[in-house]
């Protein structure tokens, strides 16, 4: 295991944290938590991501690998525990997460990739980490320690709210513990590549979907394409010469973690899209991966892109640069699930209010 | 909201018929009657009346005037459910949306399907087929059961463990809410994006067992049929080992698409029933499909076929061709009706463990079938350690069912002992809700109330189901510790 990544040493701080919880809801509940709050963080590597950089209560200190067992193809493990050190452990075993976890930096907690939720290359042709997500153990809005889902692959007891903390930034519950899918290595991941001009990407996406399940991920970048495909050594080695094109070697590490030159901008907006919508025409340039389902825009306008990605079903994240508002569907669900889970709203409320609390978009009269 | 009992009830019969008109409205005991269970028919309720839901207004209509009127409201597709989670509410309104029965969309290009609740499962894969696609969960019911179900009850299948359950093949759902200002208003939950801002909702609405909304369309996503697959079986004389080959095949770095373990009873019933060339002679077999890049499949065949060998296996054979595979497949989903022959009644139960204590488990269950007298047969997804006992009783004697149901607990207790839970793909509805006393605590149960009545404030969706009452939980607790 790597020791350089380990920020805090493994302890348990479950009780703690509860504790911490619990007081501030104890003392809050005659005024209805009025100007009381909770930022809820790790290691605050994920402020562009909507998580707050300085944290309050601090799951960085609740770390360490709880749970592994290869067979299982599960791991549960605390939530400031750096992805770096689980994956460290994960290869010498030949294995790795279901889901391709972005990690923006060395020390970047399991808890923080959880709570944003954000998903790296291989999304579009696997699992996405909610996908990926079996359990989970938080602290609620009332500082007891709850336990959901659980650490086998298939699980129905009760509602999922191990996949509801997943994007929730903190704001459903303070993270504690979380059991994750796994998955073995591929045996050979190569990488080819072609020169492609923006018009004929559309052509291309026909093309790749016959390249499944061997397709791992997508990226056309400053005009080549390039393919990443993973699986056994004959197999992958067999599609490639099938599919000629260059070897062009695409760092998807540095994609995945959002660290290839490209995302070095003031400038930085994510665009979401229907797969097979036509790309944004808004300025600006671009990385486009998930075969079109998602585009990264730097120093383009993202009131445009906003326009843009909505009118084709849509939408656009914004990471640096000019906020947009996010448009949500089911406003009074959002409302009322954040009551039951945190009733005087005590975790991340600037967080909530920013991204979970905004006017509805969809909501639809039948009749 | 709530008005005097009878006159309402007139009252709302009335209303109910101006929306469902003719025949599709259901009273009287007769009519009511093929109502009044899923398909766990131990557990029986006639309800106030049946309306037969053709669209999502209806849906809709239904839903608001169960509001106005405070009456509950349980809604089903095909009724193939095990867990008596469709299973009607006395005075109250059962909503049969197996009607809703069309494939509204189909777009091979982004390899999606929006499709109505009622549409049955392997529909979707039919249509889908000509596209060279398919809808991957496969459920042993997939011939009948429907979508909207499968959602409900975030149903599983054969082949979960390489192409996961329901909640990993659906993209969107639309369902009509009864929270707070939004009672009767269709939601959109998910979309056409990989991603959605805003809570996970999409993913807390599968398995909430219609308890959160009633679900009025459902956009799949489409799974490219494989270029090859190919089917191995290998025979045990011991289960323990046939059980730990399972985690041995993991271990080795190979996903099968579909991982099943037999044992002996389940074996000799099917092979009784269609001769599907199982070796009576076995204490279990172990069915495994390795499907993708035929290059692929020939590696892990090999992988597999090594791995079964140094872990005991006494015969292992691949099929030979198509006709083979699909006759050793047929043994495997027939196992069911074949098992109902062997006995009056039967009762399938679905807790999942650790895949490396699923042998034990195995031991277990017999040792409690012993002490309570019955016999388990036991057939079912070795691959993500969801077991699936099949307990066989004759309701005829006196207290069969009774000790059915305590073998029952027994076994899904162990299970949650093992680090496991009560059900994996079935639900828990009325079958299993004791059991939710003993996997959660208490404020874990009152989270789930919570979440019930932030949704659901007047209780009108499925209630009493799946999330156990307080009152409930303190009351089989002392029971179990009397030991009774």
């Amino acid at each position: 295991m790597s020791d350089i990544l380990q920020l805090h040493p493994d302890q348990d701080c479950a009780e703690v944290l509860a504790a911490q919880v619990e007081a501030l809801f104890r003392a809050s509940e005659h005024d209805h938590g009025r100007g009381r709050h909770l930022t809820v963080g790790g290691n605050g590597t994920r402020s562009a991501f909507g998580l707050p950089a300085d944290a309050t209560l601090a799951l960085g200190r609740h770390c360490g690998l709880v749970a592994y067992q290869p067979e299982e193809l599960t791991l549960r493990a605390r939530a400031g525990t750096p992805l770096a050190t689980l994956e460290a452990i994960l290869a010498e075993h030949n294995q790795s997460f279901a889901a391709e976890v972005p990690q923006p930096a060395p020390h970047s907690t399991l808890g923080g990739a959880i709570a944003c939720g954000w998903d790296g290359p291989a999304r579009a042709f696997g699992m996405s980490l909610r996908d990926a997500v079996l359990g989970c153990r938080f602290i609620n809005g009332r500082g007891e320690i709850v336990n959901f889902g659980g650490q086998v692959m298939k699980n129905v007891a009760g509602y999922d709210l191990a996949r509801l903390q997943v994007g929730a930034l903190g704001t459903l519950g303070a993270l504690l513990d979380i059991t994750l899918r796994l998955q073995p290595r591929a045996e050979r991941i190569a990488t080819v590549s072609f020169a492609v001009n923006a018009e004929q990407l559309a052509s291309w996406w026909q093309r790749t979907r016959a390249l499944r399940p061997l397709l791992t991920a997508t990226c056309y970048l400053d005009g080549r394409l390039y393919l990443r495909l993973s699986g056994r050594e004959a197999a992958v080695d067999a599609l490639c010469q099938d599919l000629g094109g260059e070897g062009g070697e695409l760092n998807w590490a540095a994609l995945a973690n959002m660290q290839l030159p490209f995302f070095c901008a003031e400038r930085l907006a994510c665009v979401h899209l229907p797969r097979f919508a036509r790309l944004p025409l808004a300025a600006g340039e671009s990385l486009v991966e998930w075969e079109g389902a998602r585009v990264w825009v730097r120093d383009g306008d993202h009131h445009a892109l906003a326009r843009d990605a909505a009118a084709q079903g849509g939408f656009v994240q914004v990471l640096r640069g000019p906020a947009i508002t996010p448009q949500m569907d089911a406003p009074d669900w959002h409302r009322a699930l954040r009551t039951a889970l945190d009733p005087l709203g005590l975790f991340n409320p600037g967080v909530y209010r920013t991204q979970f609390c905004a006017d509805n978009r969809s909501r639809e009269e039948v009749r | 909201m709530t008005q005097p009992a009878d006159l309402s009830t007139d009252a709302f019969i009335s209303a109910l018929g101006k929306i469902f008109p003719g025949e599709r409205l259901l009273c009287g005991r007769e009519k009511l009657a093929p109502f009044e269970c899923d398909a766990l028919p131990v557990y029986c309720e006639e309800p106030l009346a049946v309306a037969l839901a053709h669209s999502e207004q209806d849906v809709v209509a239904a839903v608001r005037l169960c509001h106005e009127f405070g009456v509950p409201l349980v809604s089903r597709g095909a009724g193939t459910g095990l867990s008596a989670g469709a299973k009607p509410v006395a005075q109250g309104l059962l909503l049969v949306t197996a009607p809703m029965n069309r494939i509204l969309a189909l777009d091979p290009q982004a390899m999606t399907a929006r499709v109505q609740p009622g549409v049955i499962n392997q529909q979707i894969s039919t249509a889908a087929a000509p596209h060279g696609l398919y809808y991957a969960p496969d459920p042993s019911s997939q011939i009948a059961c429907s979508i909207g179900g499968n959602v409900a009850e975030n149903a599983g299948g054969v082949h979960c463990l390489k192409y996961g359950v329901t909640v990993h093949n659906v993209l969107a759902v639309r369902v009509v809410s009864v929270a707070g200002d939004s009672v009767g208003e269709v939601l959109t939950l998910g979309g056409s994006c990989l991603s959605q801002p805003g809570y996970d909702l999409l993913a807390l609405v599968h398995g909430s067992e219609g308890g959160l909304g009633v679900i009025t369309e459902v956009t799949v996503k489409l799974t490219p049929a494989p270029e090859q697959t190919r089917t191995l079986m290998a025979d045990f004389a011991d289960v323990r080992a046939a059980a730990d080959a399972v985690s041995a095949i993991v271990r080795a770095g190979v996903i099968p698409a579909a991982l099943e373990m037999m044992d002996k009873l389940a074996i000799s019933a099917t092979e009784a029933f269609c001769h599907a060339g199982y070796n009576l002679d076995a204490a279990a077999i172990l069915l495994i499909d390795l499907d993708g890049h035929p290059l692929e499949v020939e590696a892990e065949l090999t992988v597999v076929e090594q791995v079964l060998a140094s872990s005991g296996a006494i015969q292992v054979q691949r099929a030979m061709d198509d006709v083979q595979r699909a006759r050793w497949w047929k043994g495997r989903k027939s196992a069911f009706p074949a098992i109902g022959r062997l006995s009056p009644d039967y009762y399938c139960i679905d807790g999942t463990v650790p895949r490396h204590r699923i042998g034990e488990v195995l031991e277990a269950t017999e040792r409690f079938a012993e002490k309570y007298r019955l016999r388990v047969a036991n057939v079912f997804h070795a691959g993500d350690g969801n077991l699936h006992p099949i307990i066989m009783f004759d309701g005829r004697e006196a207290d069969a069912l009774a000790r059915t149901e305590k073998l029952a607990a027994d076994i899904l207790e162990y299970c949650i002992a093992v680090g496991g839970t009560i059900t994996g793909e079935h639900g828990v509805g009325i079958e299993k809700i004791n059991q939710m006393a003993v996997q959660f605590t208490d404020a874990e149960l009152e989270q789930f109330r919570a979440i019930k009545r932030a949704l659901d404030p007047h209780a009108l969706l499925n209630p009493d189901k799946q999330i156990p009452t307080l009152a409930r939980c303190q009351e089989y607790r002392a029971l179990r510790q009397t030991g009774e």
